[in-house]
């Protein structure tokens, strides 16, 4: 491969640190540099915007990976190529278990390959599964920063609106049924890039992990957000999670040092 | 989802409530139960049917019992199901297993992770997609007991695969070319070893809500030049580590009950 620009992410070797926070949300990538040190603006290119600063003077990186596995995979393998190692889901997400707030984060462990992308690297038989200083990091994060969470698997999926209207679909049977497997499983939340973050980290020898902001969906009633008095919506503020993921990052940066 | 509690005997297990402790064991070998109740105090020998042998005894004055599975998830997961019935909710595989990375030296422990569903049981439960994941405290704990105790380990993940002789003698499948291309597969996601239960323990723990791990001590590696040679092969590193960890699971356990 290329080794010079990568041609979806325009980045060279250099332009990212070796850790790397990954939103969806090109536009949320902004607010998440403002937690950096000395942020800057390094490229944007489709729905990949990336900003580089420091952290305990550590570089570190935020690159947005668009909605779904598909354009994930692609900022995943071109951000490998130009020397990441360490990646960190940060996004939001639907909670997917009644003891869930909005608000509580969810601490990735594993996700469900509700997706078609991790197949064309690897039989679905394998798990998405985080890695363990990745999750230890940001379990003490949400610790540090007083923020409840909960450790666990997510679904993701390929259709938003397959989970929040599935009644609508063709094949809205098979994604009830599918659902109600998952919930039983003990799925925290529902998203739509882990999986594929995980897959190619395993393949690759990186590690990676993830945190997601949850919203109480109305488990009762297909799985709309929860529209309850009790359910207080101003909880879900995409800054909680930003600071459960610096928090985790700067344990694992001191960690590495450490082991260096 | 709280299991149904039967008070009658288990149609397999043939054992009932207060017959084993929270945290058990889980050799393949029938064979090997009573092995490990020689590491707990004042064991006893409670059932045998089929290849389900039960010892119960105690560790740190807390049950805690081995049960033997049998080879494969099939008979894995009724004795996974009949000992959540009678009140088991802590599970620790042990048993041997193959490496399959180049750089990892029989003798050593694999801590798993999360496993491959390489089996046809887990299907009869949750959809493939769904990972097999081990309980992080489970895995933390036998990571501190290997490290306490000075044995070389490694934490990854499995494949649990439904075909022995599939893996030792692909070629002479029907199905060779699949077999070996997903063995490839395996080994490039960076799976560390081979055996035959985990994945049944881990998903069937993830939806009654139980705790699962595992430790599989590596016996030969096809993948290395040499795939005998390495570290003394010792089922006693391997026993006394997973002894270990259920013994930090037990205080830890005891600490978050009295605060």
């Amino acid at each position: 491969m290329e080794l010079n620009i990568q041609y979806h992410v325009q980045l060279r070797p250099g332009d990212v640190g070796r850790y790397v926070l990954l939103p969806g949300d090109p536009g949320r990538c902004k607010l998440i540099a403002s937690y950096f040190e000395d942020a800057k603006f390094i490229v944007q290119n489709r729905e990949y915007v990336t900003y580089t600063g420091t952290l305990l003077g550590e570089k570190v990186s935020v690159t947005s990976t668009g909605i779904g596995c598909p354009s994930t995979a692609i900022a995943v393998e071109e951000l490998c190529c130009v020397g990441a190692d360490t990646f960190i889901r940060v996004g939001t997400s639907g909670g997917m278990q009644p003891n869930i707030k909005t608000g509580d984060v969810a601490v990735l462990t594993g996700s469900i390959r509700d997706e078609g992308t991790t197949p064309h690297y690897m039989p679905v038989e394998f798990p998405a599964v985080a890695d363990l200083d990745v999750v230890l990091a940001l379990r003490e994060g949400a610790k540090n920063a007083g923020i409840p969470f909960h450790l666990g698997i997510s679904q993701s999926k390929d259709s938003f609106y397959g989970e929040v209207e599935p009644d609508r679909m063709p094949v809205d049977k098979r994604l009830h049924e599918r659902w109600k497997a998952w919930v039983a499983g003990g799925a925290i939340c529902s998203e739509m890039e882990a999986a594929s973050i995980f897959v190619l980290s395993s393949i690759y020898r990186k590690r990676a992990g993830g945190a997601m902001l949850m919203a109480k969906l109305d488990l009762g009633d297909g799985d709309h957000f929860d529209k309850d008095s009790g359910n207080n919506m101003e909880m879900f503020d995409i800054n909680r999670v930003i600071k459960v993921a610096i928090e985790g990052l700067k344990i694992l940066i001191v960690q590495d040092r450490k082991s260096r | 989802m709280p299991l149904k509690e039967f008070p009658e005997i288990m149609y397999h297990i043939h054992m009932k409530k207060g017959d084993v402790g929270r945290y058990v064991f889980l050799p393949g070998d029938p064979g090997r139960s009573e092995k490990i109740a020689q590491y707990f105090d004042d064991p006893h020998f409670v059932a045998s049917n089929r290849e389900y042998v039960t010892y119960t005894g105690t560790l740190l004055g807390e049950k805690v019992s081995v049960t033997s599975t049998g080879i494969g998830c099939p008979s894995t997961a009724i004795a996974v199901e009949e000992l959540c019935m009678i009140g088991a909710d802590t599970f620790i595989r042990v048993g041997t297993s193959g490496g399959m990375q180049p750089e990892i030296v029989p003798g050593e422990l694999a801590i798993i992770t999360a496993a491959i569903r390489d089996e046809g049981t887990t299907l009869h439960y949750m959809p493939p997609e769904f990972p097999a994941v081990a309980d992080v405290e489970v895995v933390l704990a036998l990571r501190e007991a290997a490290e306490k105790l000075g044995n070389p380990h490694r934490l990854g993940i499995s494949q649990s695969k439904d075909s022995f002789y599939g893996q030792h003698q692909p070629a002479r499948m029907p199905v060779s070319d699949r077999l070996q291309e997903r063995w490839k597969a395996w080994k490039m996601g960076g799976a560390i070893c081979s055996e035959m239960e985990a994945a049944s323990i881990f998903i069937l723990s993830s939806i009654y809500r139980k705790r699962a791990g595992g430790i599989m001590l590596i016996g030969a590696n096809q993948e290395s030049k040499d795939p005998n040679v390495g570290h003394a092969e010792s089922l006693d590193a391997l026993l006394a580590t997973a002894i270990a960890a259920v013994k930090i699971l037990i205080v830890k356990d005891r600490a978050a009950q009295a605060a």
